[in-house]
């Protein structure tokens, strides 16, 4: 059983031969192999290669709109890392995506496709805003640690849903996760329009909280608030979790392979509840701190598709919890260098949109490439 | 029947790290069934690969027909006359058996499908095989499916057949069918090259058999004029056991009592009807069946991934109704499941992550939630270093080992706890000689420390190696026990064909 040839190697799970990419290039004389092995380095480079050919593209899409690549990278580097007022604003940007990119690869890895971060950030933003309107008078460290816990709880609570359904019926939790955003937004437009709507406003927004509750503030001159911090011991807390605990052990054999973890015991569906709290917790978190941290009052247009982006990032990074932080503060820089972009070069700031979505469909494709290489045939 | 077809002449081909094929050279004479035997990883694969335009070789030449073989691709092969059956079918299940054979076909845009249609059942008339070629694909039994791939590679007029391990999926009688046809292909004319591992199909059917070892050929000889004995040694390289020096059992009490249990599966083969059993500590107790009448659910009753609607199991005395499948492991319940990659392993994960699945959450191995990373690392490497995991280290993907070496993994982890009862279903299923062998001597070794050790099994001659006791089960029941002593495999096949139950129904 020594010195197996790759080719025999490789049958166990299905073969080379089935492998799409390879089926497309045998002719000639290079073609597609799998590997069987892929190396960080692998992937390093296939996501270089990747960001490259993304900015070539949105390089192209600027050229077509007639306007200067150069300057518009240029304008867009400058607003996200060009002074140390931009690069904190940038972390300001990164600091919710870092929590819901969280929210996302947690529950991927269990292979529970939670898309409702979305929902469940505006689940955590309206317990925050519960706590404060119940008991706004608590001093101010017990407020804050009220605020929260009931946010991470109402985040965990309305992920819940999905995943309780999921468990109990086997209902397809990528649909209700996406349905679920639907409803408690509206919930929460039904909230801000009757009991929680400010009286001396027209307004769907409650009003501005006091600002004992506003979450303290790094630097002076930007908006750094803790939340930043919060997000990153999120990160390595998630990184503990799924790699050193029990129960980490367990999300990732539920991804991976869900039949052998029900044969060797693993309660899949506890675990799969437990992985959806923990996921609805991190969103419901982002979105306290999002309240804490910025907005200071609850709107309709508070989550700006941070919960949706997070599924960007979590992709991006490959679902790895320190590899989110880098991806979130990417994704940040883009949404704070833009506005620089938009006032400097017009180019409109929904370019942002394209290049996140051209980012991810690329980084995809280079997450499947980099299983593969090129050899030269015969 | 002595012209050479195919000519191989020192072909080698190397992959990092190994040379997979090293200066092969082989004859393949027209109508003949030539078998290419050797161990996994022997290289049969990959020059079966290289016969049918997957790979080419890095040196040497194959003369096709008198005429140098220049293949790039599967299609070339195929064009020169080259047909290749793999192990892993290449059907689409939502198509139809002619809508299939026509997929890959370079006809032209509007496909007469009826001509395709007529041509097939003039194939299926001519070689008794009943299937219609309007029926959809997924719904064929496996058997039937591969009869598809046959066919889809007949339908190019190939002049050679290769198959890679065509037994690999199939039950005995379907073995018997497909090797009926094969010879009647090959009396037809036909060429056929069949790859695998198994020495007693080699013996039955082929006329000629090239042994590869370690990437090298070590002969081509005449079936007729060798023993099984002769070609295990020319594979393996050593003497091979295949009688195993046991001493007789000691049963004790018993480890499990199975108690006239029902189980409904879900797809209606193979429930479970009114099955009793019981294994003793110390015994091998051999389920001999064919597939399908109930193995898979009794496995699942056992290791209690699927709770029995009515019917009792005890393990030791104890009662599993209301037992999770991770206490009925603590009872003492370890399993080696049939597929391994499917139900046994985590193939994303480490070596010793795997080597400690189902234990994760006990100690030493976790400690209030937390891994013990230092008490996964000393058990992994004792594992390794006990079963002879063949692994660079325990921190290797899984999915990187081979067969053998996967399923020494999950007899590591299985084993570790001294179980009282192993449940073993199908474990040599796919594995080499060696490995093989090495499985079966560890069942026996669980046996002679004390465990009840239940074996399932299709492969008979195991079977009548391991037991103490062996039971037939027959759609969802044990229709017959006897001893490996009192037992023949007339009668033995006679039970298992259902000739025993009263009510004849059909081995679903």
């Amino acid at each position: 059983m020594t010195d197996q040839a790759p080719s025999e190697l490789q049958t166990p799970d299905g073969g080379r031969r089935r492998d799409p990419l390879s089926m497309l290039f045998q002719s000639g004389a290079w073609r597609f192999e799998k590997r069987l092995v892929v190396r960080p380095w692998h992937e390093f480079v296939t996501l270089v290669a990747a960001l490259v050919v993304a900015v070539g593209i949105i390089a192209g899409l600027v050229l077509f709109i007639g306007k200067s690549p150069a300057d518009s990278f240029a304008a867009l580097y400058n607003g996200a890392f060009g002074t140390r007022e931009s690069t904190l604003e940038t972390l300001v940007q990164a600091t919710p995506l870092i929590l819901t990119g969280l929210a996302a690869a947690i529950a991927f890895r269990a292979g529970v496709w939670n898309i409702g971060g979305e929902g469940q950030f505006f689940a955590g933003v309206m317990g925050t805003w519960f706590v404060y309107d119940l008991w706004g008078g608590l001093p101010a460290p017990l407020l804050f640690v009220l605020m929260f816990i009931f946010a991470a709880i109402a985040g965990a609570a309305w992920a819940s849903v999905a995943s309780g359904l999921l468990v109990r019926y086997g209902t397809n939790e990528i649909l209700t996760t996406v349905m679920l955003n639907f409803v408690i937004l509206y919930i929460l437009s039904y909230l801000l329009a009757g009991p929680w709507q400010s009286p001396d406003t027209f307004y769907y927004q409650t009003v501005r909280m006091a600002d004992t509750t506003y979450l303290p503030r790094f630097v002076t001159g930007s908006r750094l608030h803790w939340g930043f911090a919060i997000a990153l011991i999120a990160a390595l807390v998630v990184y503990w979790l799924i790699r050193r605990t029990a129960l980490g052990y367990e999300i990732r054999g539920i991804g991976s392979n869900v039949v052998a973890s029900r044969y060797k015991g693993i309660r899949v569906g506890t675990v799969t509840l437990a992985t959806m709290a923990i996921s609805g917790a991190l969103a419901g978190i982002a979105g306290a701190g999002e309240l804490l941290g910025l907005h200071h009052r609850v709107q309709l247009d508070i989550a700006e598709g941070i919960g949706f982006t997070g599924i960007i990032i979590a992709l991006v990074a490959r679902l790895h919890p320190l590899g989110v932080i880098v991806a979130a503060i990417l994704f940040g820089a883009l949404v704070n260098g833009s506005t620089a972009m938009q006032y400097e070069t017009g180019i409109p700031k929904a370019l942002v949109f394209v290049i996140e979505g051209t980012t991810l469909a690329l980084v995809l494709i280079a997450a499947m490439v980099s299983r593969y290489r090129i050899r030269k045939a015969g | 029947m002595t012209e050479t077809i195919l000519a191989v002449d020192r072909v080698t081909k190397r992959f990092p790290g190994v040379v997979a094929n090293d200066a092969v050279s082989v004859d393949i004479r027209r109508g003949e069934i030539h078998c290419v035997l050797g161990e996994n990883g022997a290289g049969k694969t990959t020059l079966a690969d290289i016969l049918y335009g997957v790979y080419r070789p890095d040196e040497g030449t194959v003369t096709f027909r008198g005429e140098p073989l220049e293949l790039h691709t599967p299609g070339d092969a195929i064009a020169a006359g080259i047909g290749m059956v793999h192990q892993h079918f290449e059907l689409v299940p939502p198509m139809s058996v002619v809508e299939n054979v026509v997929i890959g076909t370079s006809a032209s845009q509007w496909l007469d499908l009826s001509e395709v249609r007529g041509r097939l059942n003039e194939f299926f008339h001519n070689y008794d095989v009943e299937i219609d070629p309007d029926a959809e694909v997924g719904r064929l039994s496996v058997g039937e499916q591969q009869w598809v791939e046959i066919f889809k590679t007949l339908y190019f007029g190939v002049e050679i057949l290769i198959l890679d391990e065509p037994t690999a999926v199939l039950t005995p009688q379907g073995v018997q069918e497909l090797f009926r046809i094969l010879r009647r292909m090959r009396d037809e004319g036909l060429t056929i090259i069949l790859i695998t591992h198994k020495l007693k199909e080699v013996m039955e059917l082929s006329d000629r058999v090239t042994v590869l070892r370690l990437g090298k050929v070590v002969g081509t000889v005449n079936t007729a004029d060798v023993e099984m004995r002769d070609l295990a040694q020319m594979m393996v390289g050593r003497e091979v056991l295949f009688q195993f020096d046991k001493d007789r059992s000691d049963p004790g009490e018993p480890v499990v009592e199975v108690d006239e249990i029902h189980l409904a599966s879900v797809t209606g083969r193979g429930s479970l009807k009114g099955l009793s059993l019981t294994v003793c500590a110390g015994e091998v107790v051999g389920l001999a069946g064919v597939s399908g009448n109930g193995q898979n659910a009794l496995f699942d009753a056992l290791v209690g991934v699927e709770k029995p609607s009515s019917g009792a199991i005890r393990i030791g005395g104890v009662d599993t109704a209301d037992l999770s499948a991770n206490r009925i492991g603590q009872l003492g319940v370890a399993s080696v499941p049939a597929d391994r990659i499917a139900q046994g392993l985590l193939m994303d994960f480490r070596v010793k992550e795997n080597l400690v699945l189902g234990r994760h959450r006990s100690r030493p191995f976790s400690r209030a939630g937390v891994l013990n990373r230092g008490a996964i690392d000393g058990f992994a490497a004792e594992s390794i270093e006990g079963f002879d995991i063949r692994t660079p280290s325990s921190s290797q993907p899984t999915r990187t080992l081979s067969g053998g070496n996967l399923q020494k993994v999950i007899m590591a982890r299985e084993l570790s706890g001294e179980p009282k009862l192993l449940v073993a279903h199908q474990p040599t299923r796919g594995l080499d000689i060696s490995a093989s062998e090495y499985v079966r001597r560890r069942l026996l070794e669980e046996r002679d420390r004390g465990a009840g050790v239940l074996l399932m099994s299709e492969d008979l001659d195991e079977i009548f190696q391991l037991s103490d006791r062996i039971a037939v089960i027959y759609d969802g029941r044990i229709v017959s026990e006897t001893t490996p002593e009192q037992a023949d495999l007339q009668s033995l096949g006679l039970s298992m064909a259902g000739a025993d139950t009263v009510e004849a129904g059909p081995a679903a």
